[in-house]
């Protein structure tokens, strides 16, 4: 050994020669539900059997900026996450939780400064360091305009918001991510990797474009803002080609720093991400199978050690069906442990460096991206990409093509275009049916701390925080500190929204559905075309349908497919966007003369929603005139339910056969249409 | 007739009193583009001159490419429109265009309006226009012959490319072009070849700093260029739906200049031509103006239904 060298090209060594392992990734379990306190609960456990960082999910009011007993709220309130009135709920939620030893990651957007200033104010009133505190906001609103939608305010005041994040980050929270650029979101709704890359390449570019122009970071400490920039990243099926796109990030990211902010210290060029594994890919059927797409495609992330994620979070394998019970989330933070605990990946240098194949397929990704980074360059940036709905079009097309490919056959997804016989899961065979439900009693708890707030708090302090908010968002100084004494002065989320909704406005995002088209065609879609040919000579009107979300939920996908394959088929589409009420879908509905109304949700309030739409139809004196089907992620125990409602049909991700599913939907106008004729 | 007569007599009465369910249910027989419809649409016309309800409303046509914020200054004006006056109703017809290969159309506009519930003054309602290029449909008129006299205002929103723009003159008292400033080229502007249609410019998304002040002049040059000599060059507005700027200007102009104005006959002619050149081709037109054309089958004031319905097209 002594005239060798002693380092061995498989073994992994420290500063001092000695042979050394890596240190794991964080472990991170998204969650959060019903309540401060029951979430805490949560919180607590999750981290006693060995999650190592938190990561917090909002209710959707919470992350629209809305207070719980707001009329838009109501049915949202802890479905999707916890709810968040005021600082009061925020003790409850880190009750017993130092903040000086959590890394927290708060999946937040629209109020993401909010909820900083929450956690800041929370560490002054417990006397903690806040130059201690690790975590990430996760802010980032270009993905929300594109996929996620929980945007409020317009492009530039939002982007205002993040920059003036970062300005107070820099100095008070040093270790703080004030956003993440996201391209998780992306591949949800539709993106290719190249895409993906691309488009969070531009979003991070433009937001360090933003900053710099504001001119309130000196250079000389620009390097150390870039070394600020995170990422959120998605990690898909196709294992081999995502490993690929993390190498192409993290080579173009270094190459991105260096030549376009001249950053000199390697470390800040760094691309540092966190990931969730793909849920898009997710299946309703055969669901036990989506453990193993859990698996590969954590192994995408993890297994080249140049290119390997800093924290990570995998969803549960019965996500098309529900949102996760605990159980569901401790088989998936085991998958973790096992792989960085039980096996010998954590022991190797890189695995794949000078493979010709990864060489050549990185270069090939970084190829594609670059000419699409010209072209958004060529649109003016990210901004204008953006708002004149380059990039949504983009993302719905693709999202179009690959529905398509599934249609067709083209692309194979086991158990839902091939292998469909199956032995049913017995994981699905307990009282509740494997879901997760909401407990309404910890929900009604919720909104009462937030009265109790009102009440308690010193109501001139309150108002005079609000008014120093609104001053400051006028004048254009940081809205930080006013942000925090607006927390500590016991504001709620609904009213600090409310002040920065009066001075910035709100937004609608282009939909991107104008003008698209999807590739399936042949005899089954002629036929759909040809009867809905026949209604028009029969009616006097092609079919109307109406394709609506109501509530606070924005994940659009789903109903931008819809909308897309009905007009495909031949039907008129009125789409009617995001974020409205049940009322105000109903008042299109009637105002269109449609002949059904088609709803989508994803947020777990099928329920209510359900109930509010049947009651505004009837208020309309429509409701035995236009039938209402739902669609999403909609438990099956809850489908009688929605029936005896009203509601004509239940349709779910396995109802991903679109020319199927629009034949279906001709079906029951037709049978109403002759009923009506009767 | 394609509605049995007493539900469509309770059509007609729903809708004089604005109610959206009975109100909408008619506009899709004025959309019907079967033969049997003619009688129907007929005869709710002659229902609703009956009950005193006769052509009121000032016709304003709202054209210009997409994504120059057409939609959403729409929505924004209406409600202005209704807060000041307050004893008027407003109508929007917005118009999108069809897919040539499945038929169907994606009708977005609403996605941009926020209207109050229940609120029996405003009606919006999306039309396809059977055309993959959008302006005017084949029931664009024909609506809009139910809704002017229903409201006071009755809004076309198109698709603004070429050709259309001329039928929205046809169609409309007052036409307004919404622009979006571009990277401040007058060649743009000309190049669209839309100049000399409309009664006013508007700029709109007038809040995006230096490049739409540099639009709003070589728009200014581009119109004294385009349309030398007019006593009264058309106005420009510069609006913003985002601070709001412009947008009480834009709502002024509507009430002092959007009157009803005096071509109500003229239109009718060239939308009874049309409609014959759309059912029976060219021969058809040759034979109808053989025939004496629209004067003749128009006469004294029959109407456009009761023309539409009384025509006959001879056999060869």
């Amino acid at each position: 050994m002594t005239n060798e060298d002693p380092r061995a090209a498989h073994q992994l060594h420290d500063s001092k020669g000695s042979v050394t392992t890596d240190r794991p990734w964080i472990f991170r379990t998204y969650s959060g539900h019903s309540s401060p306190a029951a979430s805490n609960a949560l919180y607590r456990s999750n981290l006693g059997k060995g999650q190592t960082g938190l990561s917090i999910a909002f209710d959707l009011p919470t992350q629209t900026g809305y207070s719980s007993d707001h009329d838009l709220a109501r049915p949202e309130v802890g479905k999707v996450g916890v709810p968040i009135n005021s600082l009061d709920d925020f003790h409850v939620l880190f009750d017993q939780i130092p903040l000086e030893q959590m890394n927290t990651s708060m999946t937040i957007n629209g109020t993401a400064m909010w909820l900083l200033a929450l956690y800041v104010a929370l560490g002054r009133e417990r006397g903690e360091d806040m130059s201690k505190f690790q975590g990430t906001t996760q802010n980032d609103i270009v993905k929300e305009y594109l996929a996620r939608g929980t945007y409020i305010f317009p492009p530039e005041a939002s982007f205002r918001l993040i920059a003036e994040m970062y300005e107070y980050c820099l100095d008070a929270i040093p270790r703080w991510n004030a956003s993440n650029i996201c391209s998780y979101h992306l591949q949800e709704a539709g993106a290719t990797p190249a895409q993906e890359l691309a488009f969070a390449l531009a979003n991070a570019t433009g937001m360090l474009d933003v900053i710099k122009e504001r001119g309130n970071v000196p250079p000389e400490r620009f390097g150390e803002l870039v070394g600020r920039i995170s990422f959120f990243v998605n990690s898909g099926i196709r294992f081999i080609e995502e490993m690929c796109k993390m190498r192409s990030f993290t080579e173009l990211w270094d190459e991105i720093t260096q030549e376009r902010y001249g950053v000199t210290d390697p470390k800040q060029r760094l691309f540092r991400y966190g990931v969730q594994v793909n849920s898009l890919g997710l299946t309703e059927q055969q669901p036990e199978n989506n453990a193993w797409r859990i698996l590969i495609e954590t192994l995408g992330v993890t297994l080249s050690r140049n290119a390997r994620c800093r924290a990570l979070q995998l969803p549960a394998w019965n996500e098309a069906l529900s949102l996760p019970r605990p159980w569901d989330q401790q088989w998936a933070l085991r998958l973790q442990q096992i792989l960085a605990y039980e096996t010998d990946l954590l022991e190797y240098p890189d695995l794949f460096d000078g493979s010709p194949v990864i060489t050549s397929k990185v270069e090939d990704l970084k190829r594609q991206t670059r000419e699409e980074l010209e072209r958004i360059r060529g649109l003016g940036g990210i901004r204008p990409a953006v708002e004149s709905g380059y990039l949504k079009s983009q993302l719905v097309k693709s999202m179009s093509e690959r529905m398509s490919r599934i249609n067709t056959g083209e692309q194979i997804i086991v158990g839902v275009n091939r292998w469909t016989d199956a032995i049913e899961s017995p994981l699905l065979g307990d009282s509740a049916g494997g879901i997760f439900t909401v407990d309404a009693e910890e929900v009604r708890r919720a909104v009462a701390a937030l009265d109790t707030t009102r009440t308690t708090r010193d109501a001139t302090r309150a108002a005079a925080a609000l008014v120093a908010l609104e001053a400051a968002a006028r004048d254009g100084s940081n809205l930080m500190e006013p942000s925090i004494e607006c927390a500590l002065a016991r504001v709620t989320t609904g009213e600090w929204s409310d002040v920065l909704r009066k001075v910035f406005g709100e937004y609608r995002p282009p939909t991107g559905v104008e003008g698209q088209k999807l590739l399936i065609d042949g005899d089954r879609v002629d036929a759909v075309r040809k009867r809905a040919s026949e209604f028009l000579e029969r009616t006097g009107h092609r079919p109307r349908i109406v394709v609506g979300k109501p509530g606070l939920d924005g994940h659009s996908n789903g109903a931008e497919v819809i909308a897309v394959a009905a007009r495909h088929c031949g039907f008129d589409v009125i789409y009617s966007g995001i974020r409205l009420t049940p009322q105000e879908i109903v008042q299109t509905a009637v105002e269109e003369a449609v002949d059904i109304i088609g709803i989508s949700i994803l947020s777990g309030s099928h329920l209510e929603l359900a109930e509010q739409v049947m009651t505004s139809l009837k208020a309309a004196g429509a409701d035995r005139h236009i039938p209402v089907i739902f669609g999403g992620i909609i438990p099956k125990g809850d489908h009688a339910t929605l029936t005896a409602m009203g509601i004509k049909r239940v349709f779910t991700p396995s109802d991903f056969d679109l020319t199927e599913l629009m034949s279906h939907v001709l079906d029951i106008v037709e049978e109403n249409a002759a009923v009506a004729a009767g | 007739m394609s509605v049995a007569e007493g539900h469509l007599a309770a059509l007609v009465e729903g809708a004089c009193t604005l109610q959206k369910f009975p109100l909408a249910r008619l506009v899709s027989v004025f959309e019907d583009p079967r033969p049997q419809a003619i009688a129907s649409r007929a005869a709710a016309i002659e229902m609703l001159t009956k009950a005193g309800f006769g052509s009121k409303a000032a016709v304003l046509g709202l054209t210009g490419t997409p994504g120059a914020g057409k939609s959403t200054l729409l929505g924004q004006v209406a409600l202005r429109l209704l807060d000041k006056r307050k004893d008027s109703a407003v109508a929007v017809l917005a118009i999108d265009p069809s897919s040539q290969r499945s038929g169907g159309a994606l009708l977005g506009d609403r996605t941009r309006v926020h209207l109050p519930i229940n609120e029996r003054r405003v009606y919006f309602r999306s039309q396809a226009s059977d055309r993959e290029l959008g302006g005017l449909g084949r029931a664009t008129y024909p609506v809009v012959r139910l809704l002017e006299r229903l409201f006071d205002y009755v809004f076309v929103e198109t698709v603004g490319i070429g050709q259309s723009e001329i039928e929205v003159e046809r169609l409309a008292d007052r036409v307004y072009l919404v622009m979006q400033p571009m990277a401040g080229d007058q060649v743009q502007f000309m190049k669209a070849g839309i100049m000399e249609v409309p009664h006013v410019f508007i700029l709109n998304k007038y809040d995006a700093g230096e490049s739409a002040r540099r639009s709003y002049h070589a728009l200014r040059a581009s119109i004294d260029f385009a349309r030398p000599g007019e006593a009264e060059p058309p106005p420009i507005l510069r609006t913003s739906a985002v601070t709001g700027e412009g947008l009480d200007a834009l709502v002024e102009d509507i009430v002092t200049h959007g009157t009803r104005g005096v071509g109500a006959r003229a239109r009718e002619s060239y939308f009874l031509e049309k409609w014959v050149h759309d059912e029976y081709g060219r021969f058809g037109v040759g034979l109808f103006e053989e025939q004496g054309g629209a004067e003749a089958l128009l006469g004294s004031d029959r109407g456009f239904e009761a023309a539409q319905a009384a025509y006959r097209p001879p056999h060869r």
